[in-house]
This record gives C-alpha cells, sequence and structure tokens, in this order.
C-alpha cells in the first residue's frame, strides 16, 4: 500500500524557517499589527497595463493582497504637460478596470491542454518510434491519423498534458517540418507587437531563428490605409491625442472618439472647452456624434464622395481664384503638385500617364544616379524644366541632396516652383475615369458616363529621344479631375451642376444637402489659412474598411494637404485604427526577428497569404474587369490571385512557402552545379524546372504545416472569410455555403494551378497560447497557457501618448501558466534538442521582396516586365526576390535564443533606411545582463534570458529610449539630407531609459528620426511635422507628398488621382435569398462590423462583467425601417447569412442605425450564448462568417520607391466592408447542448 | 485526519496516473472510512469508472466537466462572489484561515478551490470544519444539480461525491435537481432580461408612481438573486 491518502496532495505545514536558516517561522502573536490594516490595504501596488490590441496603452495601478491581485485603478502619474495643455491623465476605461477578472475567472487556461485524439496517436506512435521526431512523422504520413485528429478540430475534446510533453510534441513538429518541407511551412501569428514587445518577440525571435515565417497583422486587420504609404512613404503616422487640444477645427470622420479611444476621449471635450468646431461624421447616430456641432451622416461606403465635393470647394473658392497665399506655397514646396506628368495618346485621346523623370530629358537632365527616378518641374522665374532635389533619386548612390530645400539639382540654387501651366496658354483635352455610374442600386448609382474629358493647361517639351511630348503639372490635373471651373467652360458650372464632382452631384451620392457640404468645407478651410494648417480630420475603420477605402481615404488627405493642414501642430490626419507605433522599434527589431544572428529574416503579408491558403480565391466572385479603368491598357487580364502571383513572383510581395521545394537543399544544388546560389536560383526558375510555391497554392508540398497562433484570437476575431480557415486550412466542420469555380465551371485563374478537390487540412499541428478558452483555441490543436498582463514583465507605447511604461509581475502565472517569454524559450530548448540527428548546420536560402527604405525599392521604372514571361531577364534583387544563403546552427537555436548575436557588432543596427553603429549598446548589455558562451562565436555575448532582460535590450538599443543612439541616428539620416538634425536630440544625448525607470513612472520618448514627430517640450507629436519643418523628404517618388499615383497597374485600376469609386459587388447574398426558406421574411443588407465598447481589443467579448453592461450575447443592430419589413422585433434571434456562411444573434432594433445597415460588432466570440444556425446546422458562426477577404491589385505594387514591401507597411488588406448578408428572424433557436444530433455527425462524415 | 475528506478530495482530483495508481487503495479506504452506505457504493462506483477504459477518455471528460465554464466550476468562490470585486477579498480571508490554522497553501492554486478545501477539512479542527462546510453547503448543493443535471455516466458519478460532502455537513441533495442554467435558454433569459423603461410623465422620479415601479425592480432583483444564487 503506498499510503496516497496519507499524503497531502496541496497543503504543507505551516512553519519552519526560510532563507535557508536565516530566518525562522514563530508563533508569537502579530494581531498588534491589525490594527495597521484596514480592510482595503494590500500588500503591494504594481504598475502595469493591457498587453495585446488594445492602443489605448494606458498605465494601471494593480492592486495584490495575500498573492492575490484584488482590483485595479488607473495610474495618475504621467509625467506633466505643459502649461495651456490640459495633462494626459486619467487614462482607461471600464473594459481595462474590469481585466482582473481573467485571472481567476472559470475561462482562464491553467494547463496546457491539446486534442485527446491526438495525444492518442502521439503517445502510440511515440511508444513505437522512440524519437519524437520519427514519431510525428509516422503519424503525418497516415492520411487517416492526420484526419482522425484535424475532422474534430472546434469541437471539444481537450485533455490536460504536462509541459514536457506539450514541448515536445510542439518541438518534434517543428523539426520534423523544417527538416521534411522546409523552415518556410512554419507559420506564426501574433499581432500589435506595441503593446507587450517582448512577448510578441518570444515567438517571432524563436520562428526567425529556425527559418520560420512571421505573418503581418496590420493590413489584415485592415487597419492599414495604404493610402499613406502611397501618399508619404510612410506606413502610419499620426498626432497624439493631445494635439487635438491644438486644433481650431475638427472633423471626426468614422472613427467613434468616445466608443473606441475612451482614454483620449478627455482630449476632445477639452478641445470643445477651447472653442474648437467639431464635426462628425458618421452614417449611424454614434455616440461620436454627440461631441458634434454638425452631425453628417452620409450613406455608408460614400465617404470619398464627400471628401471630393469638399475638396471642389475648396480648390474652387481658394485656389482657382488665387486665394490662401498659405495653401499655394504649401503646395509648392512640399507636394508634388508642381511635378511634371506625361499625357499619352490611348485609342483617340489623350490620358495622364507617368510623371515625368530626369531620364526622359536630354543627357539625363545632367543627372548620372538614378535619373528614371527623379522627377521634374518647371522653373517659375525661367519657365524651364528643373530636376528638384528630394526625389526619391537623390536617396540612394549619392548624398546631400535628399532633401526639400528646393534647389535646382543642377545649380543648387533655390528655385520656385510652377504650380500651374494655366497662364501658359497652351491647353489639351485629357480623358479621366469616372466609376460613379458603376454603383450598385443601393449607393445611388449615377448616369454621367464612364470616362469625362477636361481641358488642361499643358506644355510641349522635347524628350531625350527627340520626341515632342506634351505634359501638365500634377495641380491642373487634379483641378480638371475634381471639376473645379478654370475658365474653360468645362468645368462645373455651379456647385448645384450634377457633375464630377460637385456638392450637388455628392448630395445625390451620399445623400447629404449640398448646403452643409459648402458649409463645412468653407470653414475647414478658412481655419486652416487663418490658422496655418490648424485642421484636422480624426479618420478611422468604418472609412478604412471598404475595397475601395484608399479613396476615402485619398480624398480627406487631398483635403488636407490643399490647405497645408499635414506635419501642422493641431492639423493633419489622423488614423486612429489599431496603428501599432512601437516606438523603440529599431531596438525591437533585433531581438524580435533575430537580426542580431540572420538577415534577412522570412515576413509575409497575411491578407494574401490566407487568401490563398485558406481557399478563399477558389470562390472568388471579383473579377478584374469590374474593376479596371475605362482609361487602363487592355493587356492587363487574369484573376485577382494571378495578380498576386505576379506580384511574388517579381519581387513586389513576399511568398510564403516561397519555392516548391525545402529551401535548405537549394544551397548544396547550386553548389553541385558549382554556381552562386542566387544566380543558380534565378536560372532554374527561369527554366521552369524550380517554381514558387505561390503558382500552386493546393498541393501539399507547399501547405503552411505549423502554425503558432499568440496574443491573438485569429479564428475568433479578425479571420476574414472564418469559414474558409475551418474549411480548408483546419479541415473541419463549417458554414461554407458556396461552390468555387471548378463546380460552378467559372473561369479559372491564369497563373495558379487548379485542383478539381480542393484540401481540407492544409495544417498539421495548429498551437495557440492564450491565458483563456478563446474561439481560436477552442479549433486548436494544442493550448498553452500563458501568463497574463499582470503576471510578467514587457513593454508598451502606443501613438497616443508619448510614453513608454511597464507591463510588470504584480502576481506570479497562475496554475501551470507561463509568460510567452518562458513558453517559447521552453519550445526552443527542446527544438535544439530533437533537432540533433535531424537538422545541422544548414543553408536556408531566403527569398526577400525588394523592400522599401533600402535601394531595392528603386526596382523596375515606369515598366512592368514579368521574368516567368520571358520579358526580362531574372535578376535577384531588380526583377525577382532577393535571394540571401542564411546559416542555421539548428542544434545551438537555443543558446542563439537566450545571447544578443554578433551581428549587431558587425554590420551596425538601422532603421528606415538609415544604419548607424551601436557597439558601445551591445557592450554596455553585456555588463548589463552579464555574458554568455554560445558555440561557435569567440567573444562571450550579452545574456537574454529573463524577459527583464529583453526589455533591456529593445530600450538600450532603441534611438526613442537612448539618447545616444538618437544623435547616432539623426547624424545617419544627415548625411542623406545634407542637413544636420542632431539638435533634435542633443539635448537628452546622455538620458538612456532603463525598465526600473519606466517601473517608477512612464517616460517620455526621445525625438528620433525613425519617426516623423517630434517629442519636445514645445509641440506635441504630429506626423510630418519634421517633413515640413526640418525638410526631410516624404520617403516617396517625388519626395513630396504624393498624391499623384503613377505607377502603371495604378494607371490601369484608375487611380492615378482620387475618384470616387462605389463600393464593390461581391454576389453573396443573391443566391442566398429564398435558398433554404424558414417561413420568415427575408431581406438583404450591408454587413458593418464597427468596434464595440463592452468587449473591443483589450478584453475581448468574454468577460461577463463587460457582457452584462450590453445583452450577454451576440448582437446585431439594424434600422427600426428594417426591423418592421422583416417582422423582427427588438432582442429577437435572427441569422444573417450569405455564401461564406451563418451568424445567429439577437436583434438590437435602434433608431440609431440607418436603414439598409446590419451592424456586428467585432469579434464576439463564437463560445458565448451563440445557438445552432438553421442554415448550417452548426454553432452559429462569428462576425466573419458571412465575409471573404477580396485582395485589391494596386496593393501588390512593389519595388517602386514608397509602392515598396514592409512588414505591414504595405500589401493587399482585409477589406470586409462591401459585404451584403440575408436577415431573418429565426424559427427555432436550438443550442445543441446535447451529444452532437445524426445531422451533424452526417455533415461531418460528408467533411471527411 | 479525517480520512473521508481526505479520499473526496483525491476523488475530484483530475484523473492522472497517480491517482489511478492509488485508486485500489482509495476503493479499500472507502469501505473502512464511515462513509454511510449509500455514499460509500457511490464512491466506489466513481472509483471503478476511473479505473476503467482508457484514462484520456476520463481526463476528456473530467476536463470537458471542470476545466471550461462556470456552470460546474469547482472554486467554490466562482459561485458565490461570481465576477464580483468581492471574490479577491474572500479567497485573501480563506487563505488567511488556512495560515491560521497552520496550513499554507500552494501558490499555483486558488485557495477557494474544492480538492484544496477538502484537503484542509481533512487536517482542520473539528469545529472550523463544520463552520466551513456549513457555509459552503448550499453551494455544495447547487453544484450537485448541476452535475446531476447534465446527462454524463461522467457527471453523475461525481455528483455522488459532492452528494457524500453534502452528507458530511448533515444535508441531503435537494431534489429534484435543476436544470442547469447554461443549458436552458429560458433561463438564460430570464436571468438576463432588464424589464424596459419608459419615460414620459407617469415615470417622474418625483412622482408616486415611478418610486413605486423602482421597488419593485429591487423586489423582483431580490427574488432572482434568490434564485440564482451564483449571482
Amino acid at each position: 500500500m503506498s499510503h496516497f491518502l496519507d499524503r497531502l496532495t496541496f497543503l504543507q505545514k505551516y512553519a519552519g524557517t526560510f532563507s535557508n536558516g536565516h530566518g525562522e517561522v514563530t508563533t508569537e502573536s502579530r494581531a498588534w499589527e491589525d490594527a495597521y490594516r484596514s480592510r482595503w490595504a494590500t500588500e503591494k501596488v504594481v504598475r502595469s497595463t493591457h498587453g495585446a490590441n488594445c492602443t489605448g496603452s494606458c498605465s494601471w495601478k494593480i492592486y495584490v493582497k495575500g498573492g492575490i491581485v484584488t482590483w485595479e485603478t488607473q495610474q495618475t502619474d504621467y509625467p506633466r504637460t505643459r502649461p495651456d495643455l490640459p495633462n494626459h491623465e486619467p487614462r482607461g476605461c471600464s473594459r481595462g478596470a474590469s481585466y482582473s477578472w481573467y485571472l481567476y475567472s472559470a475561462n482562464r487556461l491553467k494547463y496546457p491542454m491539446a486534442r485527446k485524439r491526438l495525444i492518442k496517436l502521439w503517445r502510440t506512435a511515440k511508444a513505437k518510434h522512440g524519437d519524437p521526431v520519427l514519431a510525428w512523422k509516422s503519424i503525418q504520413d497516415d492520411p487517416a491519423q492526420r484526419r482522425e485528429y484535424q475532422a474534430v478540430r472546434g469541437m471539444g475534446g481537450f485533455v490536460r498534458i504536462s509541459w514536457e510533453e506539450a514541448e515536445e510534441i510542439v518541438a518534434a513538429a517543428n523539426v520534423h517540418t523544417v527538416k521534411t518541407w522546409g523552415p518556410d511551412r512554419v507559420i506564426g501569428f501574433s499581432p500589435i507587437p506595441a503593446m507587450s514587445m517582448v512577448s510578441y518577440a518570444a515567438g517571432s525571435r524563436y520562428l526567425s531563428l529556425i527559418g520560420g515565417v512571421c505573418m503581418s497583422f496590420y493590413d489584415w486587420y485592415c487597419d492599414l490605409p495604404p493610402s499613406s504609404p502611397q501618399t508619404w512613404g510612410e506606413q502610419t503616422d499620426v498626432p497624439e491625442s493631445a494635439d487635438w487640444f491644438n486644433a481650431g477645427f475638427i472633423i471626426m470622420w468614422g472613427s467613434n472618439v468616445p466608443q473606441t479611444r475612451t482614454p483620449d476621449a478627455h482630449f476632445m471635450a477639452e478641445a470643445r472647452y477651447r472653442g474648437t468646431k467639431v464635426v462628425t461624421v458618421t452614417p449611424d447616430y454614434s455616440e461620436a456624434s454627440k461631441f458634434a456641432d454638425l452631425w453628417l451622416h452620409p450613406k455608408q461606403g460614400t465617404d470619398a464622395a464627400l471628401a471630393l465635393a469638399m475638396g471642389h470647394v475648396i480648390l474652387s473658392e481658394w485656389h482657382a481664384k488665387d486665394r490662401g497665399e498659405y495653401f499655394v506655397d504649401y503646395c509648392r514646396r512640399y507636394t508634388d503638385m508642381p511635378m511634371l506628368v506625361l499625357l499619352a495618346e490611348q485609342d483617340g485621346r489623350l490620358v495622364a500617364d507617368r510623371q515625368l523623370r530626369a531620364s526622359d530629358l536630354a543627357d539625363n537632365a545632367g543627372q548620372t544616379n538614378n535619373p528614371d527616378w527623379k522627377t521634374v518641374a518647371i522653373d517659375d522665374a525661367s519657365g524651364e524644366p528643373y530636376v528638384p532635389t528630394g526625389s526619391i533619386g537623390f536617396r540612394w548612390g549619392e548624398q546631400g541632396k535628399w532633401n526639400l530645400e528646393g534647389r535646382d539639382a543642377r545649380t543648387l540654387e533655390s528655385v520656385t516652383p510652377r504650380l500651374s501651366l494655366v497662364g501658359d496658354g497652351a491647353t489639351a483635352q485629357v480623358t479621366f475615369p469616372y466609376f460613379g455610374d458603376l454603383a450598385q442600386p443601393f449607393f445611388n448609382p449615377t448616369a454621367l458616363g464612364q470616362t469625362m474629358t477636361r481641358t488642361v493647361p499643358v506644355r510641349s517639351i522635347t524628350l531625350a529621344d527627340g520626341r515632342e511630348a506634351k505634359v501638365a503639372t500634377v495641380y491642373d490635373l487634379m483641378l480638371a479631375n475634381y471639376g473645379v471651373e478654370r475658365g474653360f467652360g468645362d468645368g462645373a458650372a455651379s456647385y448645384e451642376a450634377m457633375a464630377p464632382y460637385t456638392p450637388a452631384w455628392a448630395g445625390m451620392v451620399c445623400g447629404i444637402p449640398a448646403k452643409q457640404i459648402v458649409t463645412v468645407a468653407r470653414e475647414f478651410a478658412d481655419n486652416a489659412e487663418k490658422t496655418r494648417g490648424k485642421s484636422m480630420v480624426i479618420l478611422g475603420a468604418a472609412l478604412n474598411h471598404w475595397y475601395h477605402s484608399d479613396m476615402n481615404y485619398r480624398g480627406i488627405i487631398n483635403l488636407l494637404v490643399m490647405c497645408g493642414c499635414i506635419g501642422q501642430s493641431g492639423g493633419g490626419w489622423a488614423h486612429y485604427v489599431g496603428q501599432e507605433k512601437l516606438r523603440p522599434q529599431s531596438g525591437w527589431i533585433p531581438l524580435a526577428f533575430a537580426t542580431d544572428w540572420h538577415r534577412p529574416p522570412r515576413q509575409q503579408n497575411s491578407t494574401s497569404f490566407w487568401y490563398a491558403h485558406t481557399d478563399q480565391w477558389r470562390y472568388e466572385t471579383v473579377s478584374v474587369g469590374e474593376i479596371l479603368s475605362p482609361t487602363a491598357p487592355r493587356k492587363l487580364s487574369g484573376a485577382l490571385i494571378d495578380f498576386n502571383v505576379r506580384a511574388e513572383r517579381m519581387g513586389w510581395l513576399p511568398s510564403a512557402p516561397q519555392l516548391a521545394l525545402n529551401p535548405l537543399t537549394v544551397a548544396a544544388d547550386a553548389a553541385k552545379a558549382g554556381q552562386e546560389v542566387p544566380a543558380w536560383l534565378a536560372g532554374e526558375l527561369s527554366a521552369g524546372r524550380i517554381t514558387m510555391s505561390c503558382e500552386d497554392p493546393d498541393h501539399p508540398v507547399n501547405w503552411p504545416r505549423n502554425l503558432f497562433v499568440w496574443r491573438s484570437n485569429l479564428l475568433g476575431s479578425s479571420g476574414k472569410g472564418h469559414e474558409y480557415f475551418l474549411k480548408h486550412l483546419l479541415g473541419t466542420q463549417n458554414g461554407v455555403q458556396g461552390k468555387d469555380l471548378g463546380e460552378e465551371g467559372r473561369a479559372k485563374p491564369e497563373e495558379v494551378a487548379w485542383h478539381g478537390e480542393a484540401p481540407k487540412g492544409k495544417l498539421d499541428l495548429l498551437v495557440t497560447l492564450d491565458f483563456r478558452m478563446s474561439t481560436t483555441c477552442m479549433y486548436s490543436d494544442i493550448v498553452l497557457p500563458t501568463a497574463t498582463w499582470y503576471e510578467k514583465n514587457d513593454l508598451n507605447t502606443s501613438d497616443m501618448h508619448p510614453f513608454i511604461h511597464p507591463l510588470t509581475t504584480a502576481v506570479d502565472p497562475a496554475w501551470e501558466s507561463r509568460s510567452d517569454w518562458a513558453i517559447f524559450k521552453g519550445i526552443c530548448k527542446r527544438f535544439s534538442e530533437l533537432s540533433r540527428g535531424h537538422l545541422a548546420v544548414e543553408k536556408d536560402v531566403v527569398l526577400t521582396p525588394l523592400m522599401h527604405d533600402s535601394p531595392a525599392e528603386l526596382g523596375q521604372t515606369h515598366v512592368v516586365k514579368e521574368w516567368r514571361k520571358g520579358e526580362v531577364a531574372p535578376i535577384p534583387g531588380k526583377t525577382m526576390p532577393g535571394v540571401t544563403v542564411v546559416e542555421r546552427d539548428y542544434p545551438n537555436t537555443y543558446a542563439r535564443y537566450t545571447s544578443l548575436g554578433p551581428l549587431l557588432e558587425k554590420l551596425g543596427n538601422n532603421g528606415k533606411g538609415m544604419t548607424w553603429k551601436t557597439g558601445d549598446e551591445v557592450e554596455f548589455l553585456r555588463q548589463l545582463n552579464g555574458t554568455v558562451e554560445v558555440p561557435g562565436v569567440e567573444t562571450p555575448l550579452a545574456r537574454i534570458d529573463s524577459d527583464i532582460d529583453a526589455c533591456e535590450v529593445i530600450m538600450h538599443l532603441a534611438p526613442e529610449t537612448n539618447g545616444h543612439v538618437a544623435v547616432k541616428a539623426w547624424e545617419a539620416l544627415g548625411k542623406a539630407t545634407g542637413i544636420d538634425h542632431t539638435g533634435l536630440a542633443k539635448p537628452k544625448e546622455h538620458e538612456a531609459i532603463r525598465f526600473r525607470d519606466i517601473v517608477a513612472q512612464p517616460r517620455k520618448i526621445i525625438s528620433s528620426p525613425v519617426w516623423s514627430g517630434l517629442e519636445s517640450e514645445e509641440v506635441c507629436y504630429n506626423a510630418g511635422y519634421t517633413n515640413i519643418h526640418e525638410l526631410i523628404p516624404f520617403r516617396t517618388l517625388s519626395g513630396r507628398q504624393q498624391l499623384y499615383q503613377d505607377h502603371p497597374w495604378m494607371l490601369a485600376f484608375g487611380e492615378a488621382l482620387c475618384v470616387y469609386r462605389p463600393p464593390i459587388d461581391l454576389k453573396a447574398h443573391q443566391a442566398m435569398t429564398g435558398r433554404a426558406p424558414n417561413g420568415n421574411k427575408e431581406i438583404a443588407l450591408n454587413f458593418i462590423t464597427p468596434h464595440q465598447k463592452w468587449g473591443i481589443h483589450s478584453v475581448y467579448t468574454d468577460n461577463l462583467i463587460m457582457l452584462t453592461l450590453s445583452r450577454g450575447g451576440p448582437i446585431v443592430w439594424i434600422s427600426e425601417v428594417d426591423a418592421a419589413e422583416a417582422g423582427i422585433e427588438d432582442n429577437d434571434w435572427v441569422e444573417a447569412f450569405n455564401l461564406n456562411g451563418a451568424l445567429c444573434a439577437r436583434a438590437v432594433v435602434s433608431q440609431r442605425v440607418p436603414k439598409g445597415m446590419i451592424m456586428m460588432y467585432h469579434a464576439q466570440e463564437k463560445i458565448v450564448n451563440v445557438p445552432g444556425s438553421e442554415i448550417t446546422h452548426a454553432r452559429g458562426g462569428i462576425h466573419n462568417s458571412v465575409t471573404r477577404a477580396v485582395i485589391k491589385p494596386t496593393h501588390m505594387i512593389g519595388g517602386y520607391a514608397q509602392q515598396a514591401y514592409g512588414f505591414n507597411y504595405y500589401g493587399t488588406i482585409g477589406t470586409n466592408r462591401d459585404e451584403f448578408v440575408v436577415v431573418r428572424k429565426m424559427a427555432n433557436v436550438a443550442w445543441l447542448d446535447g451529444p452532437r444530433l445524426t445531422h451533424q455527425a452526417a455533415d461531418l462524415k460528408a467533411a471527411e | 485526519m479525517n480520512r473521508r475528506f481526505r479520499i473526496l478530495s483525491a476523488l475530484l482530483h483530475y484523473p492522472d496516473e497517480a491517482l489511478r495508481a492509488a485508486l485500489p487503495e482509495i476503493t479499500e479506504a472507502i469501505a473502512t472510512s464511515g462513509f454511510g452506505d449509500r455514499h460509500a457504493r457511490a464512491l466506489a462506483r466513481l472509483c471503478r469508472r476511473l479505473a476503467a477504459g482508457e484514462l484520456l477518455d476520463r481526463q476528456e471528460a473530467y476536463s470537458t466537466l471542470f476545466d471550461r465554464g462556470r456552470s460546474c466550476s469547482l472554486n467554490l468562490f466562482e459561485h458565490v462572489h461570481g465576477d464580483t470585486r468581492n471574490r479577491g477579498p474572500a479567497m485573501v480571508a480563506l487563505v488567511e484561515a488556512y495560515h491560521a490554522a497552520g496550513w499554507a497553501a500552494p501558490a499555483n492554486e486558488l485557495p477557494d478551490y474544492l480538492p484544496l478545501f477538502l484537503e484542509f477539512l481533512a487536517v482542520a479542527p473539528e469545529p472550523l470544519t463544520r463552520d466551513l462546510l456549513t457555509q459552503a453547503a448550499p453551494i455544495l448543493d447547487q453544484l450537485h444539480a448541476r452535475l446531476a443535471g447534465r446527462g454524463t455516466a461522467d457527471a453523475r458519478a461525481y455528483a455522488g461525491v459532492i452528494a457524500a460532502m453534502l452528507a458530511e455537513a448533515g444535508r441531503a441533495p435537494e431534489a429534484p435537481p435543476a436544470p442547469a442554467e447554461e443549458d436552458d435558454p429560458e433561463a438564460i433569459d430570464r436571468a438576463w432580461e432588464d424589464a424596459p423603461v419608459t419615460f414620459g410623465p407617469e415615470n417622474d422620479p418625483d412622482k408616486e408612481g415611478a418610486r413605486s415601479k423602482v421597488a419593485a425592480m429591487i423586489k423582483r432583483l431580490r427574488t432572482l438573486r434568490a434564485s440564482q444564487p451564483t449571482r
């Protein structure tokens, strides 16, 4: 008998000594101490914050008593602002205040968990094979075993497992995948690192060391506005919320500040006290509407029409009338408006083509370096063309002329460029595309024709080849496109004229009275003129999630630029959508992507990846013909995915997986052939002996095999096309209702191999790290319990305020949970051990796109030639992806993970195209963190063992938190611009912020050239400030704010200038109407998914405290009119469905909502009070069950100055606002609580 | 040590290899520890169930019952304080009670975890055991009802442990078992629904009619609370 029952499992005697006998526990009464304890006394108060996705970045006090977190309150110790500016505090909202609930809630993940069926297979295989890698292989080699656990993903059936077993399975799967398929088949998804940088880096460092792929998030979430990189060469940079206070006029446009920027909303109230006028533009009567002096409510999706009409008014009343000297001066200096554009003959008409370059002129206009990449203007004094300094050609290959000093590059004299050629006399008829006629009936189509012809002032110039060509300025083309009457008689006769883009026209399209449009435009511009640019637009996801969001954004950007507001304190563009400002970015990148050990890392744009690998492309309903411009060259054909494949092959976008073979095998084959790897690979690709994975995403060789998800609820929130994920990537029960192109007999893509049967279950293993049982966890094979935001050390920054502050360990991770850093460190260690005998030092061939902020951004100039079609030679890094051989020491992965690698001292550190030496900082980290010996490296390296070690690495390497580095970075920039900028950081040169400093108090960061604003005591942070005030070029083709987009694909899709493009028809609801009637009336509504206040980012939607404030489960909002039509009453259960799937929710019938719209708040969990669907017979879905990602070719452009790839910087975006759903009242609400019903079992069988 | 509590603690633990190995010892101890006949039989049935078939199946059943959701949570305060801030102080008070009796709870488990609580009852002085057990009885009663209402063999088997615990408190489970609220949409609606508030002169707060409405709301909430002890 083992006396099991005589031993205690949990308790031990509370007595004895501690600290190796230095302390002793006594029994003497300490009751006297109670006098000092009140009920609310806590043992300690710890500073922390809320760590993933929420951009509020509020510092909090966490109260701990008896080792238990009892509650939290807002911190109020932010550094003070200057006189006459309100302080930042209080920051925080109800979502943050309820976070401590998660620590001990029944939803907390307490133990590592795994799918029982997988564990059963695993233990059997392990017993048989011994070697874990071979055990995993045996499971994967047997299709029946794979299906056995894949087919029940999402259906429960978890058991607890030990950390050792969890680490072993994950590591074995990774080793097997790297060895068999290639490291680029191991994928990781985690979003928004700024909110917990070390947690993000924990996984991305592991993946980057083994050659795995880190997936982007900002573009996938559709929070990235591609118009920002297009216009400024900047991912997104915005004013901090304090700068609202400095504005004279604010338009809150599709951004619900009090609801989604709660901690910042006080600045809006304070700005109103100061006298700022506020206009709110939202289709629904949202909370933001209540801030407004005037509330405009356009029909959703038509905002570009409103912006264009306001632009029409401002251009007509200021620019066309020579009113507003400030505006004109600003446009000359800081925009591409004076740049010349070639006009091209096309089918007997004249259309605007690309911007003129130095290389078009005789003798390259005196430019020997990059003449293809230097734009041309006309000298206002001499009337002659000249090449102004500052365009992208000056950024690379020469120094000192990349600036906005406005000089002639040849003479270095200051020159005033001519904005308009209207006085020169010559004119031409130019044809512009017009898309307003193509709208669906719901979006108010016009009948004005698909092109419009306008008189434009032009000039003839002689090109280098002797031809005469007509050119016009961007400025003149823009005014013509806006329909502004300039005395030629073909502009709009009045604001009442029904012509693009007059206020009357806009009133017809978006439903706002023309008078209101004129008033707002006038007041906006009037304020900007009087205050020199202090008019601001706060804009958000209501505009950004549309397929043609670029037009909504560019319409607004144009307003701000024509009024000189960008880069001015209190003015400009305030895009607050999932923005992730990781302020100490350059210090974080070496840690996060292991660039201290290997360069380059593998990074992938998620939208294109998920589109291909969840097979959403197989169901594409939008043809390219529907979105091409009537002025496009005819030769563009193919499906949307064809454009993406072309972009990948030309090195415009990244690929993952990269090649249809294991990249670890390439170097050896090249060596056998006696060639360098890049040249050999280019030859093999060109000959077709090796192909890229993107050409056949459904072939098993090209499947992603292992997926890590951490700090994210990929499948429960932003997974557009949720049901396609379930069907094809996971291979489990799903609600897809549509048929694919093959089943429907529609045209198939040109560039992609078609498999008659689509794959089901591409992923071998899905591992999720979380602290709560999220929807994603429910679908995972292995679930690892992670520390909450009060149980780990980390860093947090935001663009909403200028401070850096920490997450700290208030209590140890509860139950068996561990921090993300500890979890990935553990996996990494086991991986290193298991790799022995399977992997050694391997040569991994990495493909990299033509990266923004690197010389490769000068790719193909104004022509698109494909090596795959034999149109051009395959040149790595120019006409195809760059090719690099990276040596990975797999058995030493763990040693590398936990030390700061040698490349920082060897190659320096960099950021946004600047490079600086960082040896001093690395040496300091050796002293601070201690050193460690790593096999294969002679000198001892700085240790990165704990999460605090990792924090110190980030902060000491980054210019934003280390003044010495800031000065070095500004020096590096000064070499390119020829201007000394170091004065911006000198006053803080000796400041270096450490982890313990920010634990004591949030610290204001140091001004750095990595960002376009200043952190000073005189101005609030505002984007573009240093471009305007320090004359640093925007990182665009012209070096100015680029309002004319001249890439051939931009011209083809009609978006050279901002135009109105109505929402597209996704054709997902028509076929479902009446298909499976339940007796209730069906209506079609536009599906809108804003962010909520009961479960936005920081706490998701399963916190019962927050749910209690709403309706305790999934809800959709509909208008009273639509509800009456469909016979729906408030709180009825309704179902919304289309070809993509179905969702069930309660109806909130509200006057807030306009007719024709159904709103479902983002990310309502499938696991809280969701009944069964009458359409799919499975549990009703999430909001993304009725969406599907649809990609846009103009977002795939690469190697073209500002339109070059960068991680989360440019690429396709996951739009979802154009979707329509069929809505009806549910007849039968079933909870599916018993064992699975027969028809579900049948479904499952069919799925298998 | 009160072996009955120690046995109940062991049986409510996650069915791992160690527990399975100890099942013969536990089975023997059940017979000799002084449980009532009915309870001894039920506990022996659970032991047989835990010993039979694949351990993974028992683990899956345990995880499904206890690792997810709140209705059958083994954390006592989940049922009393739920999502309120009183839960933290309550846990602190319980830890202090353990300390006062000379025992330290482990750092990686909450003090109100039922197997831990049972283990403490096994070693705590008799009057304290009685007191704590009496306090916990209403929760145990409810937990028993929910387990019994789950309709699976595993849940019924675990309900036997709770019934034995109730017997220690001198109570019998209330019959018939109420349906678990998570399974009953009508009950969810009742629990979460607010009475509609209408605005107008008849609801002027200064008029008597309005006050009577407030009083009615309070009364309704009290009734609701009494019938739903978890909230």
